[in-house]
């Protein structure tokens, strides 16, 4: 990253890119989980209690409890086929048999709202993990063994992090070419996870910087425990709460990321149902038929706003010398 | 300092290297030829090798991306092989529209968030307080091109049709040509809406960030000394609380640069912008090799630099900070 080297200790907690609740995590985690306060109780524990106790946060939580049910069970809800074109009724205003109303192609938009929870939701998730999957062992192994595997796992980083992250990511999706469908989806999915990635690396590898001079681990290795062992059962573990709170944030920003990509006409290619696509194709109609970019954007709206609350919310029970 | 800020500048050397390096090579792997394009209807398999030894495009790729570097270096960004314009022109003719809208939308950015913030932070927990960071969690869920849509309802298509909804009237002194509209208030006209959505997102970002910061600032023990010794409230929040909880605020600005690229191209996109932002998608999805080249130096570059000035920037904000 080009601006890391010169960053002052007081701005440590400060992690580039995504939303504003990442922005808010500290990079380097010295002890991942709040000190306890109920020994009777485990930290993960003690965080759901908190939790629980947090509305906002379990304002968020249904809000994606319910997004889920949505896009599990699309084909049950939506009331018509969101892709089949219908000439004699285009441009509906909302009304009983079409409650959000139609397109220029005659197709209701509730149900191309309702198809489009997955796509969102989809790309959104698995991007996230994908970037987790590949992003957390870098981390570890760059932090644990230090030294040139550090420098070189790090530079690779670097080199991602030195690109704004939406031309990385439009680039990624111009070489993968965009098609329609789970194929589609799994290409967008691929271009924001590698944009991601370095983020959970440089969060991993802070927190691992600082637990490896800790005591117990100096205590593991006096008694011969295998590396592989010791940070995956010893290390990781520690590390989990930002990588939790990272995660559910991320989301949000990757919900952003893709529906920005099929804005600009790069994400999932129609007929497949996505609410970027869907909100740039009606732009041209929306001057009378102001529903049509309407609810799109609401739903992206909602969506994000719902994996905001929860992460939110997450980050307080979790760490809460950050709220 | 003056040895730090040399050696950061000839750190942007590399960065910008890299990243100019990585797209050349990324742009040519996309599928799709420009020469292709470029003949259109009159494509012979002849032509199209003529043309491509024409523009050099037939020799191997670090060979070219070498030779590109090689008349950057003389002041030569390249020739569009779509355009036939000299890449560098249309850049600079590109760059103030879309530093405009990034300036001004950090300036709506801050004046919405320095003050909610101070209200936030100074209220906590009473009703502004809640107001502030309720819109201030709205304002980070909802992307640009949304908010610019409610706009161009509420401002062009309703209301009368009070603000132009696509199009660009240049600020008196910067038009490329001697067909452009020029009017400050024609440009103010054209400017607000996008300003607005992108601003917003960057708003709701700073205010959370700031009023975090100065919670933090205002329970430090240099506070209640200040409070002890009688310093008026005002003064304590504007001098000693809002000056060092904009340290981490300034990261984030700078963090946030990559995002404003982004949100650029999107919200010139929707408002049919005559920008940089336009101009880099557009050469993208022409395959216009050289145009990219040219877009992602100019990027690379304002993303370091500004990367830079931020850091710089610490030691204005708290004078504890040098750098060797």
């Amino acid at each position: 990253m080009a601006d890391g080297d010169g960053l002052p200790p007081s701005t440590g907690r400060v992690i580039r890119g995504g939303s504003a609740g990442e922005a808010e995590l500290p990079s380097v985690g010295g002890l991942a989980w709040p000190a306890a306060r109920d020994r009777s109780q485990s930290p993960f524990a003690q965080g759901l209690r908190r939790l629980r106790k947090n509305k906002i946060a379990l304002v968020g939580a249904g809000i994606v409890a319910l997004l889920l049910v949505v896009a599990a069970f699309a084909d049950v809800l939506a009331p018509r086929s969101p892709i089949t074109a219908d000439q004699t009724r285009t441009f509906q205003r909302p009304s009983w048999e079409y409650p959000l109303g139609t397109d220029q192609l005659g197709r209701d938009m509730l149900s191309r709202i309702i198809h489009g929870t997955r796509v969102s939701l989809v790309v959104g998730v698995s991007s996230v993990l994908l970037a987790l999957f590949l992003g957390v062992p870098i981390g570890l192994i760059a932090g644990y063994h230090g030294g040139r595997t550090d420098t070189v796992l790090m530079r690779a980083m670097d080199l991602i992090l030195a690109f704004p992250i939406y031309l990385l990511a439009i680039l990624l999706m111009v070489i993968f070419t965009p098609t329609a469908g789970l194929i589609g989806a799994v290409k967008v999915t691929g271009a924001i996870a590698i944009v991601r990635i370095p983020i959970y690396a440089r969060l991993v590898r802070g927190s691992v910087l600082s637990i490896k001079e800790k005591e117990y681990i100096e205590a593991c290795r006096a008694l011969g425990t295998g590396s592989s062992s010791t940070l995956i059962r010893h290390i990781l573990p520690n590390c989990m709460a930002p990588i939790i709170v990272t995660t559910t944030l991320g989301i949000a920003t990757s919900i952003i990321v893709e529906a920005t990509l099929s804005f600009l006409g790069l994400g999932t290619q129609p007929p497949t149902p996505s609410w970027g696509w869907d909100l740039k194709a009606n732009i041209s109609f929306i001057q009378a038929n102001a529903w049509l970019s309407l609810f799109p954007g609401l739903a992206i709206f909602v969506t994000v706003l719902g994996f905001n609350l929860f992460g939110d919310g997450l980050r307080d029970a979790l760490d809460p010398r950050l709220k | 300092m003056s040895i730090y800020i040399l050696r950061r500048l000839l750190g942007i050397v590399p960065t910008v290297l890299m990243i100019t390096l990585v797209v050349f090579v990324m742009m040519r792997s996309v599928p799709g030829d420009p020469v292709v394009a470029l003949l259109g209807d009159a494509y012979t398999e002849e032509d199209a090798i003529k043309a491509r030894v024409a523009y050099g495009l037939d020799k191997p790729i670090l060979v070219q991306y070498v030779i590109w570097l090689g008349r950057l270096v003389q002041g030569d960004w390249g020739t569009s092989v779509l355009s036939g314009r000299p890449v560098l022109k249309d850049v600079l003719v590109r760059l103030p529209v879309t530093l405009e809208l990034i300036v001004l939308s950090m300036a709506v950015a801050l004046a919405i968030a320095i003050p909610a913030a101070i209200i936030g932070a100074v209220k906590q927990n009473t009703w502004p307080d809640y107001t502030a960071t309720t819109v201030a969690m709205i304002g980070v869920s909802i992307p640009e091109f949304f908010v610019g849509v409610l706009l161009l309802l509420a401002f062009s298509f309703g209301l009368g049709g009070l603000l132009p909804s696509s199009g660009w009237v240049y600020l008196p002194g910067t038009c490329p040509s001697m067909v452009c509209g020029v009017s400050l208030w024609g440009n103010m006209q054209h400017v607000l809406m996008p300003a607005i959505a992108l601003g917003i997102g960057r708003a709701a970002i700073l205010t959370r960030l700031l009023r975090t910061s100065m919670l933090e600032v205002i329970r430090t023990e240099y506070v209640t000394t200040a409070r002890a010794k009688g310093v008026s409230e005002r003064r304590i929040v504007l001098k000693h609380a809002l000056k060092n909880a904009l340290i981490p605020t300034v990261t984030v600005m700078g963090l946030q640069v990559g995002f404003l690229i982004g949100g650029a191209i999107v919200v010139e996109t929707l408002f049919a912008m005559p920008g940089l932002g336009t101009f880099g998608i557009d050469a993208i999805f022409a395959r216009d090799y050289q145009q990219v080249q040219g877009f992602a130096l100019v990027t690379a570059l304002a993303f370091v630099v500004i990367n830079l000035l931020v850091d710089l920037t610490y030691t204005f904000l708290d004078p504890r900070i040098r750098y060797a």
